[in-house]
């Protein structure tokens, strides 16, 4: 399938003038870049970053075995709290959109408080203040749940804009045919909405993903926290960091590439097939 | 006594704002009869056709559907909307499902009929309009004839008593418009109940037994159509006629 570019949708197509500037600046960023990553290495070399006693623990399985306990960790806490905080949209969302004043008024409170307290401050609320109520909760819950809450008013906000996006006369037909409020939100609506926003669904994962990483405040053992334990170990920051980093990045990447096939499955599908027929 | 119309609209009133879009409105529909509403566009014919399955609300005046009152809400208007098919400009096909689901779903949804029956059903009436061969193709992929003779399809499988028609070839290239036409027409044959709402003069003087020509929230002439084509009582239904057809030239 052939998909315009957005720089094709943007702008005009270059011209011979243009393309030689093109050329010219885009040797000029991969000159720049190249003597960027050269300062960088040269810097490692010059501070004994390369030296093996930084490194030399990544060839055992142990440090492996550990860092992969934190991953599991890590990815239960963004499943989990994507769910959560998925469920919890929803719930939001259909408050907002329907019920009654007094709902739908507290509804958009939660979901612009939500949105706008910082992930850290809702996890020092169950690192700080829970316990005190005697509400006994696992380090695990106590980064998934703030996790969840600080992402549910953006999940409640996509899916709302979802709904919202699905054409008037979808409704319409369907009120003609006699189908009622509840059956017409599920059936006709949602399946449609939901299509609409699953890349950027996907999207707020990623950033549930990265707000795990705030785990080791309440000692959880998740990636974040058991690099920061062999750092300890090891001495040896920059290193462990650096690889961690990559991991982060592999994880979140494959998201995002999975967020763009399945955006370009719903989207394209139909008239994909209706091109090639 | 007369039978009982299978519509009735008493002195039916609706404003936009200040605009004034249905204006006293009294018009009784017989059983098996073929209305056609013309007039220029904001004429209030669309707002018409859908305030009688309560697309859009009225301010004043009653609406009967075979003598009783159209419900405000709730159970009893959506057991009524679902005896009134629709047909609309923009087809309004679910997007999200196949061509035979479509005309499955509300069937199951709101019937309760089982999935079994409402496959058989639903594939007689692709059939019938033509489009069977479209039956696992999801709307996107079908052409505007195609998705306007589905949209039929769905409407008629909720077994309806009558057929509203919202300007349903106005969206289509002109190619496509005879396919659409053909399907009304034998629908109307066969002694549908219909309202269209239409600038398809030809159908309407071939089809219909009955044209309505509204003007400004007005039915300014309720003619049998034979009459109305062939001399308006109205000097602006003449007028609006004769633009229309020089337009088709």
């Amino acid at each position: 399938m052939n998909r315009p570019e957005i720089q094709d949708v943007l702008y005009e197509a270059p011209g011979p003038k243009t393309r030689r500037r093109i050329r010219l600046f885009t040797i000029l960023a991969l000159l720049l870049l190249a003597g960027l990553l050269a300062a960088i290495v040269r810097q490692f070399a010059v501070t004994g970053q390369f030296q093996p006693k930084y490194w030399f623990f990544f060839a055992r399985l142990t440090t492996w075995r550990f860092l992969g306990e934190g991953l599991v960790t890590t990815l239960g806490a963004a499943l989990v709290g994507s769910a959560l905080a998925f469920g919890m949209g929803f719930l939001l969302m259909r408050g907002k959109i329907r019920g009654n004043p007094v709902l739908r008024w507290l509804c958009t409170a939660l979901i612009e408080f939500t949105r706008g307290v910082p992930t850290l401050l809702f996890i020092y609320f169950f690192f700080l203040i829970v316990p005190g109520t005697g509400w006994k909760l696992s380090a695990f819950w106590k980064i998934t749940l703030p996790c969840a809450i600080s992402a549910c008013g953006v999940v409640a906000e996509a899916l709302r804009s979802g709904v919202n996006a699905v054409p008037k006369g979808q409704r319409e037909a369907a009120l003609s045919l006699g189908y009622r409020e509840t059956k017409l939100f599920y059936r006709i609506i949602f399946p449609q909405a939901i299509r609409f926003v699953i890349p950027s669904l996907i999207a707020e994962l990623v950033i549930v993903l990265k707000d795990t990483t705030f785990a080791s405040i309440v000692s959880c053992a998740d990636l974040m926290q058991n690099a920061k334990v062999l750092i300890s170990n090891y001495d040896a920051l920059l290193s462990i960091y650096l690889v961690v980093a990559v991991i982060y990045i592999l994880i979140n990447y494959m998201l995002n590439r999975l967020s763009d096939r399945v955006a370009r499955l719903l989207k394209g599908g139909g008239s994909a097939e209706r091109r090639a027929a | 006594m007369a039978p009982t119309p299978m519509i009735e609209l008493r002195q039916v009133n609706k404003h936009y704002g200040r605009l004034h879009v249905l204006q006293n409105i009294s018009l009784t529909i017989g059983k098996g009869e073929v209305v056609v509403v013309i007039g220029p566009s904001g004429s209030g014919k669309s707002t018409l056709c859908r305030a009688i399955n309560r697309l859009e609300t009225i301010d004043s005046g009653e609406i009967f559907i075979e003598g009783q009152p159209l419900p405000q809400e709730g159970k009893p208007l959506a057991e009524m909307r679902s005896r009134i098919g629709m047909v609309f400009q923009s087809f309004n096909l679910f997007a999200h499902r196949t061509i035979l689901d479509n005309v499955m779903m509300a069937p199951m949804d709101v019937k309760g009929i089982s999935k079994a029956e409402a496959r058989k059903e639903a594939m007689r009436l692709l059939e019938r309009v033509g489009v069977a061969d479209q039956a696992k193709k999801v709307p996107a992929q079908l052409s505007g004839g195609q998705q306007q003779r589905a949209a039929i399809a769905r409407a008629l499988a909720m077994h309806p008593d009558v057929m509203l028609f919202d300007e349903p070839t106005s969206a289509l290239d002109p190619e496509m418009i005879g396919e659409v036409l053909s399907v009304m027409t034998e629908l109307a044959r066969e002694g549908m109940t219909m309202l269209v709402v239409t600038h398809e003069m030809n159908f309407a003087r071939s089809v219909s037994d009955r044209v309505l020509f509204m003007e400004g929230g007005c039915i300014l002439e309720d003619s049998p159509s034979e009459e109305f084509f062939l001399q308006p009582r109205e000097e602006r239904a003449r007028a609006f006629i004769q633009s229309v057809q020089e337009s088709r030239k």
